[in-house]
């Protein structure tokens, strides 16, 4: 057997291939998986109720009218509302990143405050100022006005940590300086523009709070009325179906404008990007953001303040104000902890092992995220009432829920860090000593530090906001912000829900504070690498 | 970037989700403590319940909600449900709960507290409080006269264009089981028709009072205590509506009624059985008709909430709460006509 | 001072076999050259070496300890190897000293030997600066620091110097070359430029389809390569047919000596004849005797200053294909000018 030595026998290389795996440390794997098993549960809870009811009961429910209606509701202000988003967000990071803006710093900051404003918050607050706002438009112009930032901040991102030979190589080209922005500026930040927009589309479809309140009719408000009127999970899991389908052709299209190779993170430049003067159009510039931020954050805070002046409630808030908010904080830190731990073994197996299977996974996991909050605690109530009773409504499980319904936001801003930490420098790291864990800590932890932030920090203002699958799975007696909000707004009594709503906006405003801040900084240096 | 402080904000997020795990809060029933479900609004409930506590000692864990979600999560629950009592705005639900065999009897004199025909024929749910369907309307745009006496009159041709209603609330439901239960299916549909083709549809009855008190529309099906409530907290100068209520024996003169049930797999059935027997009891309803809900507590004998006009004088509706049963015959309705 | 020997080493990705039996001996304290073009496995094997990725089959051993052999394996951070990957791979969070003192244990961190090295490195002025604010031969140097500062058996190259200019290539070529040579590490460097295998080497292994097709000695290998593709590879080669006979080889260019250690009974072959040589002289006019020699013409001329290869068309009737010949730059000649070209032995003949 000469050949034996050189070409081992088949069983042989199977058991050694088998072993590689062994490599990938086994505490990622199993993060994975969990992750992985977490995002599935609400998806085949949703199969096997619609299941459950026969095929004559979904033929029912979706053969009707009022679907295409809801449908094209959904899809109209879907596209409307991402298409301005899209436009507000890397317009507005083009002027704060690419210009020579007065005041930048305080537009970085004001620019991101109103992602820590809840929609549900905006859109209280225009109504009760005008109760003839209703319908599309509202709908949209709401919608726009709290989720812009979700474009605005990766694109400041990416735009702050662009190559700018790039764009000069193509002014020497003879590309004139507006061409250049679209074929050159634009396409470089396009994977964070799509990325923003991605998230952007994905919370449309799972917003509730925000829609009830503007009267605008999508899936997630229907799917939300028939539940309450005919109690079983059938209707709302079988309309549920129809968002997960429009979820999964969202996240097809973005992954053909993306590519399915994704985008290698470049050696990048080492001198700072030349800021456009903006000449005579500063005025205009400065006008067109102070509207912006004076819409987005200065009405709904306008009404608050208003309403906690003026409200007139028989009912004052409870003293109940202080447990509610520390409530709030400590579920909100727990999901955003978890969705941010959860987030990094798909992000690293997402990068560095990029292939169908892997980004197959890492892609499940936004599927919940076009999904309302009532139908993933519903699909967790089912679980846990079976299979783990003991964790029913208990903390645990509702952080669960934050974090299966959040875990998108955190992915994105951990999967974009990820690409700033290549495994070959924690392979030096182990060449020159140190264990899995340890190069992991001391090389890969430090550099995707200012993306886990990020990822805490949106998943903590999500949370902080929840308010469906928080009435659902919170431990009995608990209140959140969120929870009291609700029941005195349902009540007229907006004098009392005021102070509730404005405690949100404060806890959410400091990560989202933070966020804009360490973002744009995290951006500048890994830049420079 | 130092990496001690991204180290220690990771560890720290990691205790905090370990602590959490911990001690994951959850309420366990006994002779001295029940679990108290309840969709009903949430500072009435408070105020029942401290008073519950403070006069039996024992202790009432509260988890307030949707009335639907609450339901449907207790019948996902089962027998495994950590609830005892589970208090509600509307009998539909309660209903649903009863076919699955999921309420327990409530006791013969907590029964014997409210006229029988508002609490549960099986006696498996008891009537607490009482709301009463009427029509808002405009003062400044309608005249007391040009009222409609029947509800059926909405669906005519002379009020297009001058009706607001919420179809997907839960009070609507009940109007629409009680025109199909009077008058025949054909007749609630052509009148669902009818109305849908005449009015301005609003997600709840919040906003069609209001739009009503605003003049946006003229007049409104709801529950009496909407109205109230919004004259509540605009005060007497900002309300420029009022309310009138239907003929006597019409199909839209309905009573709704507020209602809460034992479970079956309660472990801790007497103290549950107690609580109901405070929510119908002289004090509990005392209780009710002065916590600025302006329902109509169903003891005899009970005071009335300020300023309401007493539910003797509405002569009772054609149907009793339980007979409108679980409401999921009129869903079916309104989705087959697209108000769904 | 320790041996590295890589034994019927198999490692593949997928279904692609990437090394199919790697036999490599690098003897204690020397630099051996793993050479071979982009894609052969280079990177790979060293990959396995470092502990980065296992073997499929086959075995490495370090100093006589087992490193991998498909039932021990020992983790990268237990081998005491070495590593300084391409592009240098520089921690870009830690500055210049913290990036060398990486690998040591906390207490040792700001030493003295730290400094030392530095120094030694020529980068002890830089030790405040983060790695993004060094150029590319700096970035080189700091690795290279940050391998050595943990004392290791053994050193891994991986192309260290692809990515800079020529004149900084060739100079910190030599550099590291004398620095490593003071260590006494014994070093595997991967590259797939010849030159620079020959130049900084005292092995050389050739690295081809996945297994080594040759190794040894930068002139053994030079002279006499196994076969005509690793001729090309190491260099200009001209192949010509010969017959043997009695330890000279018959071509066209006249009777060659050939390396004492191979000489064919008889029979016929070819040789291979480096441009170096060749031996070209101008001649004065076309009809002029070529004397000992062939006669032929320049056809172009590739002038390098130090030197200047020629491409000579013999004249008909010889029958063999253009002829290369490196002659001294001053000793260029331009094309069209009629020449003699003779051969110089000895030369080796193809396998």
């Amino acid at each position: 057997m000469s050949t034996a030595a050189a070409h081992p026998r088949p069983a042989q290389r199977i058991a050694h291939a088998r072993s590689g795996w062994r490599r990938w440390p086994l505490a990622s794997g199993t993060g994975a998986a969990i992750a992985t098993g977490l995002v599935l549960l609400p998806l085949v809870f949703l199969v096997v109720q619609a299941q459950r009811s026969g095929w004559g009961e979904v033929e029912r429910l979706l053969l009707r009218h009022t679907v295409a209606v809801l449908l094209w509701n959904t899809v109209r202000l879907a596209a409307a509302c991402t298409l301005l988003c899209a436009v507000l967000g890397v317009g507005a990071a083009w002027l704060v990143e690419r210009t020579a803006l007065p005041l930048r710093g305080l537009w970085r900051v004001l620019l991101v405050l109103p992602l820590g404003i809840p929609d549900f918050v905006v859109g209280f607050g225009w109504v009760s100022l005008d109760h003839g706002l209703h319908g599309y438009w509202a709908a949209v112009m709401v919608m726009t006005l709290s989720l812009y930032p979700l474009v605005y901040l990766p694109v400041a991102t990416a735009l702050a940590s662009g190559d700018a030979s790039l764009e000069e190589a193509a002014r020497s080209l003879g590309t004139g300086r507006w061409r250049t922005f679209w074929r050159v500026t634009m396409r470089q930040v396009r994977p964070a523009v799509l990325g923003g927009c991605l998230l952007v589309t994905l919370a449309l479809l799972a917003e509730y709070g925000a829609f009830e309140i503007t009267q605008y009719r999508t899936f997630t408000v229907e799917i939300f009325t028939e539940f309450r009127l005919g109690f079983d999970a059938v209707g709302a899991c079988v309309l549920s179906l129809v968002l997960v389908a429009i979820g999964l052709v969202v996240l097809a299209g973005e992954l053909t404008l993306t590519g399915v190779r994704g985008q290698r993170s470049g050696p990048g430049v080492a001198r700072p990007i030349a800021r456009i003067g903006l000449g005579r159009m500063t005025a205009p510039v400065l006008i067109a953001l102070a509207t912006l931020a004076g819409v987005a954050l200065g009405v709904p805070v306008y009404a608050l303040c208003y309403w906690m002046i003026r409200g007139g409630s028989t009912t004052l808030p409870s003293a109940s104000i202080v447990g509610a908010l520390g409530h709030t904080a400590e579920f909100s830190a727990a999901a955003a902890a978890a969705a941010t731990a959860l987030s990094i073994p798909l992000a690293a197996l997402s990068v560095r092992r990029r292939g169908r299977v892997t980004l197959l996974l890492e892609r499940f996991a936004f599927v919940p995220m076009a999904l309302p909050g009532l139908v993933v605690a519903l699909g967790l109530v089912s679980f846990t009432v079976r299979y783990a009773i003991s964790l029913y409504q208990s903390t645990l499980e509702l952080v669960v829920a934050y974090a299966i319904l959040f875990l998108p936001l955190a992915l994105v801003a951990v999967r974009a860090a990820m690409g700033q930490a290549p495994a070959s420098l924690e392979e030096v790291g182990r060449s020159l000593g140190c264990g899995p864990l340890t190069a992991w800590r001391r090389v890969t932890l430090p550099l995707i530090a200012p993306g886990l932030r990020a990822a805490f920090a949106l998943v903590f203002i999500s949370s902080a906001t929840e308010l469906t699958a928080t009435l659902l799975l919170r431990p009995t007696g608990v209140d959140t912000l969120a929870t009291q909000f609700w029941t005195y707004s349902t009540n007229f009594a907006y004098g009392a829900a005021a102070p509730y709503a404005a405690l949100m906006v404060a806890i959410s405003a400091v990560p989202a504070y933070l966020l804009s801040r360490r973002m744009t900084a995290g951006a500048r240096r890994g830049s420079l690498r | 970037m130092s990496i001690p402080r991204s180290l220690l904000s990771v560890a720290l997020a990691f205790s905090c989700v370990l602590l959490l795990v911990a001690c994951g809060a959850s309420s366990s029933s006994g002779p001295h403590s029940i679990t108290l479900y309840s969709g009903q609004h949430e500072q009435t409930t408070t105020l029942l319940v401290h008073a519950f506590e403070r006069a039996t000692r024992i202790r009432v864990h509260v988890r307030s909600g949707d009335e639907a979600e609450l339901g449907d999560q207790i019948a996902e629950e089962g027998g495994a449900s950590p609830a005892d009592v589970f208090y509600t705005e509307n009998t539909p639900i309660l209903e649903y709960l009863r076919e699955r065999g999921l309420l327990a009897q409530v006791d013969a004199s907590t029964l014997a507290s409210v006229p029988r025909r508002y609490s549960s024929a099986e006696g498996d749910w008891v009537g607490v409080s009482a709301r009463v369907s009427a029509l808002v309307y405009n003062t400044s745009r309608l005249q007391p006269g040009e009222l409609p006496g029947s509800i059926l009159e909405l669906a005519q041709p002379r009020w297009k264009g001058r009706v607001a209603f919420a179809p997907a609330e839960t009070d609507f439901q009940p109007l629409v089981t009680s025109i199909a239960k009077l008058e025949g299916t054909a007749t609630a549909e052509r009148w669902l028709k009818g109305l849908a083709a005449n009015a301005t549809t609003y997600p709840d009855n919040e906003t069609a009072v209001t739009q009503v008190n605003d003049g946006q529309s003229e007049v409104a099906p709801i529950n009496h205590y909407y109205w109230y409530r919004l004259r509540a907290e605009l005060g007497a100068a900002g309300t420029h509506s009022a309310l009138h209520y239907f003929d006597h024996g019409d199909a839209g003169e309905l009573v709704n009624v507020s209602g809460a049930a034992v479970l079956a797999s309660s472990p801790a059935k007497p103290a549950a059985q107690r609580f109901l027997a405070f929510l119908v009891s002289a004090e509990g309803q005392r209780l009710l008709a002065h916590s600025h809900s302006y329902e109509y507590p169903l003891r005899p004998g009970a005071p009335l909430p300020a300023g309401l006009r007493s539910l003797s004088s509405i002569s009772p509706a054609a149907l009793t709460p339980a007979q409108l049963g679980d409401g999921r015959a009129a869903l079916a309705l309104e989705q087959k006509l697209g108000l769904l | 001072m320790s041996r590295l020997e890589v034994n019927g080493l198999v490692k593949g990705y997928g279904r692609r076999e990437v090394l199919r039996g790697v036999d490599l001996d690098v003897p204690a304290g020397s630099l051996t050259a793993v050479l071979g073009l982009s894609g052969c496995g280079k990177t790979t094997l060293l990959r396995v070496i470092a502990g980065f990725e296992r073997a499929e089959a086959g075995s490495v051993s370090l100093g006589g300890r087992t490193l991998d052999d498909g039932s021990t394996y020992v983790p990268p951070e237990r081998r005491g190897i070495g590593y300084v990957p391409q592009e240098g791979a520089l921690f870009p969070h830690l500055s210049v000293q913290d990036n060398v003192s990486f690998g040591l244990p906390r207490a040792e961190r700001r030493g003295e030997a730290v400094h030392a090295l530095l120094e030694l490195v020529g980068i002890a002025p830089l030790a405040r600066r983060l790695p993004h604010q060094l150029s590319g031969g700096e970035q080189q140097r700091v690795a290279l620091a940050r391998a050595l500062a943990r004392s290791p058996s053994a050193l891994l190259l991986d192309e260290p110097f692809s990515s800079l200019d020529a004149g900084l290539r060739a100079s910190l070529r030599e550099e590291v070359h004398l620095l490593l040579r003071s260590q006494g590490v014994t070093t595997v460097l991967v590259t797939h430029d010849q030159e620079e295998a020959l130049s900084m080497a005292d092995v050389v292994a050739v690295l081809r389809d996945g297994v080594v097709v040759q190794q040894g000695e930068p002139a053994a290998l030079y002279q006499r390569p196994s076969d005509e593709l690793l001729a090309r590879f190491l260099g200009a080669v001209n192949v010509l047919p010969a017959s043997f006979s009695a330890g000279s080889a018959m071509t066209a260019l006249g009777p060659l000596q050939l390396h004492d250690s191979e000489v064919p009974e008889r029979g016929s072959g070819s040789v291979i004849v480096r441009p170096e040589q060749l031996e070209v002289r101008a001649r004065a006019s076309e009809e002029a005797d070529p004397g000992e020699g062939v006669a032929g013409r320049v056809q172009q001329c590739r002038y390098y200053g130090h030197d200047a290869l020629l491409e000579i068309l013999p004249e008909d009737g010889i029958g063999i294909d253009p002829l290369l010949a490196r002659v001294l730059g001053e000793s260029a000649l331009p094309a069209g000018t009629a020449v003699t070209v003779a051969a110089r032995g000895p030369v080796s003949v193809l396998g």
